[in-house]
């Protein structure tokens, strides 16, 4: 009998130590936003209110902001009573698959932030139709599916060539003015004139997949004059890609950034934060990205005195003028019964917070210097890059982002594909021949 | 009280193993036949419903070329490291059973790889392979070296310098386990007959040590199968695509480009092959065992 009883209090031992575990680490990942408890000076003066009880919960996609947002909720609380729980993406797995999860369990996010395409695939099932607030007036970067409009615009992207003036200024010692090198022929002048003065490669080329076939390539699309009839030609098998003017532009410029890439012999290895680095310290003056890599570049020895510009290219029509890009980061509230009224209410009220309450805007534009999609926001704070977006944004310069992109398009074409022509393995017909056949065999997305 | 009834033993199997039973019901089995039930839909991973589609994601599966041609690289790359891993390990093993000076030091050592989880070391490595090896290469010839993770062969070679790095260390501790079961008496007796060092160890102690190498196979053929993280970290796929592993192919299928379905019904095909392979080598191991 003795031996029974210790046998049986090992079982209970061992039953204890499992949820024992299974506890800590599950209130572990709800305390993210309790870690921001640490008293803030800025809400240490306002005055507190009344807890109206209600609480919400965000997933922020944008992991560069969590900090930001987790100090945002705290002082949202502290004005307004109601409890804002702020959860940061994990990196390690799709925002999509994060989202499935908590459907799954029936716990979603009252407001989640996705990306575009999410919208898309999200928006009919557990979207919240948001046409009548107020802020739907103020941009037009909202995205609405079936009627539903179900996607607000936490921020505006662009990408183009990042370049940095003061790299470029020493050289020439005349000011940069970026206007100048819209065409293929002018930059790769100016690029001629930097080798000369001692840079001896003046460009950087990010390796990822999703540079490459997300931002870069897809400009192929983007740019011309119907992107969705040039998908779908392509995906019927119809279209030239080979013998596309489009195509022939871009690549052009990018086989004169190939030449001039730092990283050249080994570029399909080149390292995101070196690249940055070099932009940033000038060692290099050119680097095809978008205004995030801000978050990148302002960690190294950076010059205020940087931009965006839009891709050089020796082209008869206006897109060596404009920017590509537009609404990124989109915001839904659920729609689904495991959110109550009061707690929808609560997420509406966020929203229009961020975009009329001059505190709600200077956690979007000094914060966490997002581009603001409304125009009412004011956004002077911006770091050089994003008023290089604001700007071009506000001159209506700006080629929309093409949103029905087949899935595996980043990983085919970006990785497989462009990063082979990245690297010189692949010639351009060689390159046209692959994507063809891609597309030959793609999923279409719905739309 | 009765012992041998029907209700007793339940009862008694309840009380000690019903919670693990339970736990590994919910974690393991439901999961199992859940993904078996998704296999036959064509989910995308986020949507409300699931569309019944029979068996289109097994066709589409056998049809995905990207997945074969990255099932047999794993294959390749599994049977290299396998093998290495088991080598490396079993000498170290032999080295620090041998009776050198500081030979818990050594253990411990050759082990610590293992405690360092898989993503920090990819990132670690790539670092040496980036920047350590090629500057130490281009210091040495004075011009322009290229480095590992950025040719296609190289960076599977490089997963497996750095699985072997990972893995010989655990292994290790298992060899060494089955050095010191060999009984001492029949060492001396082999020695007593004119064995010499080599011989016993050929003849005397890797009969007798049959099933750590069992074990060890087992377990270094199934994490090479299912290898993600490493994968992930070090090379993430690149250059081109080329080193992505079955495990990370089936992820991006099913996460990435939003085919869950699809890459459901590969992640079960791969598992069958590993259980088989795993199976089969278990086996013929087993058979091969020998008694002191």
């Amino acid at each position: 009998m003795k031996k029974k009883m210790v046998s049986l209090m090992m079982v209970a031992a061992m039953a204890l130590s499992l949820t024992a575990c299974g506890s800590t680490s599950s209130s572990d990942a709800d305390s993210s936003s309790e870690a921001a408890e640490s008293t803030d000076e800025a809400d240490a003066d306002a005055e507190p209110a009344e807890s109206t009880g209600v609480s919400i919960t965000i997933l922020n996609s944008k992991t560069e902001i969590q900090t930001q947002f987790e100090e945002m909720a705290e002082a949202y609380t502290a004005s307004t009573g109601v409890e804002v729980e702020v959860y940061n993406a994990d990196t390690d797995t799709t925002v999509a698959s994060q989202v499935a999860t908590r459907y799954a369990s029936n716990d979603p996010y009252t407001i989640t932030m996705v990306d575009a395409k999410d919208i898309y695939s999200l928006a009919d099932d557990y979207a919240y139709d948001l046409s009548s607030e107020e802020w739907a007036a103020n941009t037009d970067l909202s995205i609405t599916v079936n009627d539903k409009l179900a996607g607000f615009p936490f921020c505006v992207e662009a990408r183009g060539v990042i370049y940095n003036a003061d790299a470029i200024e020493a050289i020439t010692g005349e000011t940069f003015d970026p206007s100048s090198v819209a065409t293929l022929d002018d930059f790769q002048a100016l690029l001629d004139t930097l080798v000369a003065g001692g840079m001896e490669q003046p460009v950087g080329i990010l390796s990822e997949y999703w540079s490459l076939g997300a931002h870069y390539f897809s400009e192929v699309y983007e740019q011309q004059a119907d992107p969705d009839a040039f998908v779908n030609g392509l995906l019927a098998g119809t279209e030239d890609l080979e013998g596309n003017e489009k195509f022939n532009e871009l690549m052009d410029t990018f086989d004169t950034l190939i030449a001039y890439n730092y990283a050249k012999g080994s570029a399909s290895n080149a390292d995101r934060e070196e690249t940055s680095m070099k932009l940033a310290q000038g060692d290099i003056a050119f680097m095809f990205g978008g205004n995030w890599d801000w978050s990148v570049i302002n960690q190294y020895d950076y010059t205020e005195n940087m931009g965006i510009m839009p891709v050089p290219e020796n082209t008869s029509d206006d897109t060596n003028t404009k920017l590509v890009g537009g609404g990124s980061k989109y915001m839904f509230v659920d729609s689904s019964d495991n959110t109550t009224d009061e707690e929808r209410q609560a997420a509406l009220d966020f929203l229009n917070w961020l975009v009329f309450d001059e505190a709600g805007n200077s956690f979007l534009t000094v914060d966490c210097a997002l581009v603001p999609a409304f125009s009412n926001i004011d956004a002077s704070a911006l770091d050089p890059l994003s008023a290089s977006v604001k700007s071009y944004a506000d001159a209506g310069a700006l080629i929309a982002n093409y949103n029905y992109l087949p899935d595996d398009h980043m990983t085919v074409v970006g990785q497989e594909i462009m990063q082979k022509y990245l690297d010189e393995a692949m010639t351009r017909s060689e390159l046209a021949t692959a994507v063809t056949e891609y597309f030959k065999t793609a999923t279409p997305i719905e739309h | 009280m009765k012992t041998n009834t029907m209700g007793y033993k339940v009862r008694q199997y309840l009380l000690f193993a019903g919670v693990t039973t339970a736990v590994f019901l919910m974690v393991v089995i439901v999961p199992f036949i859940y993904g078996l039930y998704l296999t036959m839909t064509s989910w995308d991973g986020v949507s409300m419903n699931k569309p019944f589609v029979g068996l289109a994601n097994y066709v589409s599966a056998l049809a995905d070329t990207g997945y074969w041609v990255s099932l047999g690289r794993t294959f390749i790359y599994s049977a290299i490291a396998v093998i290495l891993v088991n080598a490396v390990a079993f000498i170290l093993a032999y080295l620090v059973t041998s009776g050198i000076k500081g030979q818990n030091f050594f253990r411990a050592g050759f082990f610590i790889p293992n405690l360092i989880g898989g993503i920090v070391l990819g990132y670690v490595w790539k670092f040496v392979f980036n920047k350590a090896l090629v500057s130490l290469g281009e210091a040495i010839t004075q011009g322009n070296v290229k480095s590992l993770l950025a040719t296609e062969t190289g960076a599977i070679i490089a997963l497996i310098i750095v699985s072997v790095w990972q893995y010989a260390g655990y292994m290790m501790l298992i060899y060494v386990a089955g050095f010191m079961s060999v009984p001492d008496e029949v060492i001396e007796a082999a020695k007593i007959d004119g064995c010499t060092g080599t011989q016993s160890i050929i003849h005397i102690s890797i009969p007798l040590m049959t099933s750590s190498f069992v074990q060890c196979i087992f377990l270094s053929i199934t994490r090479c199968f299912m290898v993600y993280d490493v994968n992930l970290s070090l090379t993430n796929g690149d250059p081109y695509g080329s080193s992505a592993l079955a495990a990370m192919h089936v992820y991006n299928e099913a996460f990435i480009n939003k085919d869950y379905g699809t890459g459901q019904a590969e992640a079960l095909i791969l598992f069958i092959i590993c259980a088989v392979i795993g199976g089969i080598q278990v086996y013929v191991g087993k058979k091969g065992e020998v008694q002191a």
